[in-house]
């Protein structure tokens, strides 16, 4: 297949004589339950699959089908151990999935290995990479170095790559390119240079620019009355390193931003500092901002925003209204109608003594005595915050929202005074914490249900994301290896499976011959699980 | 369910100074391999760098700042071009040759070694805001030691454990205050132990009635296991009628978390730092 009939096939969205590996776009606009297109399996970034073959009845029947171990790759540059944190896609049988610097293609079937494409990096952090992207029959990678790289599905060979950011800056790449249209968007993490974010679109034939939004405004426009001056907004930080959502009706790409920057220090930056801790609206075609919704104006205790602005609809005061929900990693659950961003509901589900309330518009108010201190602040949040990156789900059946949340207490400390503080500027300590997973209610923000992790020691580090399935089972992870079959009604523990290292991606589900998959990453090594019968 | 509330301790978090903000857990990288994680490049020359804070000061100060951060001249320490350069081959060039479009004068006198001494020094100031590891908690001995004595002994109860003669005897020398304050919080979380979550005592009593004792090994939702008094391993699924009761000596401390005002905090800091 040539070229250009390949690109007219993919943008008339027909699938007509595919190669077998090709995506066809069609699967992007849907909730399909053979194929997992996209990070989050589909545009709401609900993680809810309709299959229901797993179910409380014949759960005790769910079993190891294929385990895959990475090999030959080492402890990677300043983190350890390979751990797996990306979503593996599955089209036409093949799963592809990620570590930073390496990329794999597995037989969904067996687990058998098909190929591997390694990076060579110079630079950047290894912290995690959360998957790849796939338009047609090309996979979208980023090396941690920011290097954009294009694959075919077909044999991981490279067909070309970008440079999208600076790691000398101390920018690094760690997020699963998205797929919107001919668009292929994507994000920047990084701060401690004090560099500013931004969101760029890319051509998924070229790889060249096509838009980039800023986090931050310039002199002069809208936004910039947030910022004290040039250089502290040409410094801001908000970066876009988590995937976003989309609303393919509305045309909006909802996308959250991180932390500003000097991150704990803010006496330089004094201000909301739009739009970083914030929730925006974009239009895919133009990177225009739409909306904005700012979880935590003038943030200084590390709280980037990018954690999944989930989308869903239900009614509220007996309307049908298209909704967003996001739990915060400052610890708020916010509910926003999705159309214009206006506030519908704001709730904590963690501490949340750094607010001294919650303005007109559903925005925390940030207590500037919480901010940190030279002599220390006591916060009712871990450090981490109230959760992270970890991927959330949201069960349309249920009305509720799971989240992996920490509840405990840190310190807050300022350590660069100076009127113009670089880099973090101040640091944080942990105190007591605990892992919980939380079942919200979506119409009160309470939670319905809550579950806590009693784990002492084993397993060690974690990031577990979480699936909801029609089956009525939720699937997540403590910190102690386990994975963990939830009642998604009641939270009762119905199954569960050791797999000596903790689950750090979000488990992803397909139906293949007719049999519900469940697979799941932790540390080093893939499972896949299904049921016999 | 009993067990699990008996369980309170769970992991203390010491995020602190080696997490970026996409790790969630601990296990950041310790101070030592901060730059590693960062993936920064060569580390400066400090001794070059002290030799070129003398020639930076009299020379570039007065429009780049004392500290390299900016004033009438731009900020050097978030530079591009500082950033991209090693060893002055992108730095040098630019003070030889100024950059008059800019109103940056020339200083063609410097020798290459001095440029690289220069160079150097900014290569420091860098390495100063961005390797995090570097950060030091600035003097946190703020309080009033005298009512933080009469917390001690008053609201925060802690005489009901704790004596400044006996188990805290000299606390304000074993450790430094940013240590202790953080210790005192919650002693897991760092300082008082050297690593490791603290062993604590479990007992676990089976259907049957029968207990057994020891130090807890591992807990999560499904077993449990311990080392006995004398040794030897045990391991339990916990099902239904088997109860697991971990002692809990630091709920006295989790229970202060929720009531010390930050001034509770430094008073009793600066208290327990004058135990020498």
């Amino acid at each position: 297949m040539n070229f250009l009939r390949l690109t007219v096939f993919v943008a008339a969205l027909v699938p007509a004589i595919c190669p077998a590996q090709m995506l066809n776009p069609k699967k992007l606009l849907d909730q399909p339950t053979d194929t997992w297109p996209t990070y989050n399996g589909d545009y709401s970034g609900r993680r809810f699959s309709t299959l229901n073959q797993i179910t409380a009845a014949n759960i005790p029947s769910l079993s190891l089908r294929w385990m895959y171990r990475i090999a030959n790759v080492g402890p990677q540059r300043g983190v350890g151990s390979p751990s797996i944190k990306s979503t593996p896609l599955m089209v036409n049988g093949i799963l592809y999935f990620t570590i930073p610097d390496h990329v794999w293609a597995v037989d969904a079937r067996t687990g058998e290995e098909l190929w591997r494409y390694d990076w060579v990096d110079k630079g950047g952090h290894l912290v995690g990479n959360r998957g790849v992207g796939m338009y047609g029959n090309w996979l979208y990678f980023l090396g941690p170095d920011g290097w954009f790289i294009s694959l075919n599905a077909k044999d991981g060979k490279e067909r070309w790559r970008k440079k999208v950011a600076d790691e000398k800056l101390q920018y690094f790449t760690t997020m699963a390119p998205m797929v919107v249209g001919n668009h292929i968007i994507v994000g920047v993490g990084g701060d401690a240079m004090d560099v500013p974010g931004y969101l760029e679109a890319r051509n998924p034939e070229t790889g060249d620019l096509q838009w980039r939004w800023n986090s931050e405004p310039r002199v002069g426009e809208p936004g910039a009355e947030t910022w004290p001056n040039k250089g502290a907004m040409e410094h801001g930080g908000g970066m876009t390193w988590l995937p976003g959502t989309y609303d393919p009706e509305l045309n909006l790409l909802y996308w959250g931003t991180g932390n500003p920057n000097p991150v704990f220090a803010g006496q330089g930056r004094k201000g909301t500092n739009l739009w970083t801790c914030s929730i925006v609206a974009l239009n895919p075609d133009t990177g225009k901002l739409v909306w904005y919704f700012q979880a935590s104006p003038h943030d200084t205790h590390d709280w980037d925003n990018v954690e999944t602005p989930v989308l869903f609809d239900a009614e509220v005061a007996g309307k049908p209204r298209k909704l967003l929900a996001q739990a915060a990693r400052n610890g708020f659950f916010f509910v926003l109608d999705r159309t214009n961003g206006k506030s519908i509901l704001t709730a904590p589900f963690v501490g949340t003594n750094w607010a001294k309330g919650i303005d007109a518009k559903g925005q925390p108010i940030p207590d500037p005595a919480k901010e940190p201190k030279v002599d220390g602040s006591l916060i009712d949040i871990p450090g981490g915050g109230g959760t992270n990156w970890m991927p959330p789900s949201l069960d349309p059946t249920t009305g509720l929202f799971y989240v992996n949340a920490t509840r405990g207490y840190s310190l807050g400390y300022l350590t660069d005074t100076d009127e113009r503080p670089e880099g973090y500027g101040g640091s944080g300590r942990g105190l007591w914490s605990e892992h919980i997973l939380e079942a919200i209610d979506t119409k009160t923000g309470k939670a319905r249900w809550i579950h806590a992790y009693p784990s002492s020691g084993g397993g060690g580090l974690g990031g577990p994301g979480i699936l909801s399935t029609a089956g009525k089972v939720v699937f997540t992870g403590d910190y102690a290896g386990n994975l963990i079959g939830f009642d998604s009604a009641n939270g009762k523990m119905l199954w569960h499976f050791q797999m000596g290292q903790s689950l750090g991606n979000g488990p992803m589900t397909y139906e293949l011959d007719g049999t519900q998959y469940l697979v799941a990453g932790a540390g080093d090594t893939l499972f896949a699980f299904a049921s016999t019968h | 369910m009993s067990w699990r509330r008996a369980v309170c301790l769970s992991i203390s978090v010491v995020f602190a100074i080696s997490l970026c903000a996409q790790t969630p857990v601990a296990r950041g990288p310790g101070r030592a391999n901060t730059r590693e994680f960062l993936g920064l490049g060569p580390a400066p020359d400090a001794v070059a760098a002290e030799r070129g804070e003398k020639l930076y000061g009299p020379n570039c100060g007065f429009c780049h700042g004392a500290k390299a951060n900016g004033a009438e001249g731009p900020d050097l320490v978030r530079s591009p071009l500082v950033l991209h350069d090693e060893k002055s081959e992108l730095i040098g060039p630019v003070i030889r040759q100024g950059r008059a479009d800019k109103g940056m004068p020339a200083f063609a006198g410097f020798t290459d070694p001095q440029l690289y001494d220069i160079g150097q020094f900014l290569h420091m100031r860098v390495e100063l805001a961005v390797n995090r590891g570097l950060y030091k908690v600035q003097n946190i001995v703020t309080g009033n030691a005298k009512a933080g004595e009469q917390y001690f002994a008053g609201a925060g109860r802690c005489t009901e454990c704790h004596s400044a003669t006996g188990n805290l005897a000299h606390v304000g020398t074993k450790f430094q205050p940013s240590d202790l304050q953080q210790a005192f919080l919650y002693p897991t979380a760092r300082g008082f132990q050297s690593s490791g979550p603290k062993v604590s005592k479990v007992t676990v009593t089976l259907s049957s009635g029968q207990a057994v004792s020891g130090a807890l090994k591992r807990l999560d939702d499904f077993n449990v296991s311990l080392y006995d008094a004398a040794g030897d391993y045990h391991s339990y699924a916990i099902a239904s009628g088997v109860k697991v009761d971990v002692e809990d000596k630091l709920a006295g401390h989790r229970e202060l978390l929720k009531h010390y005002t930050d001034a509770d905090m430094h008073n009793v800091t600066a208290y327990l730092a004058t135990l020498k």
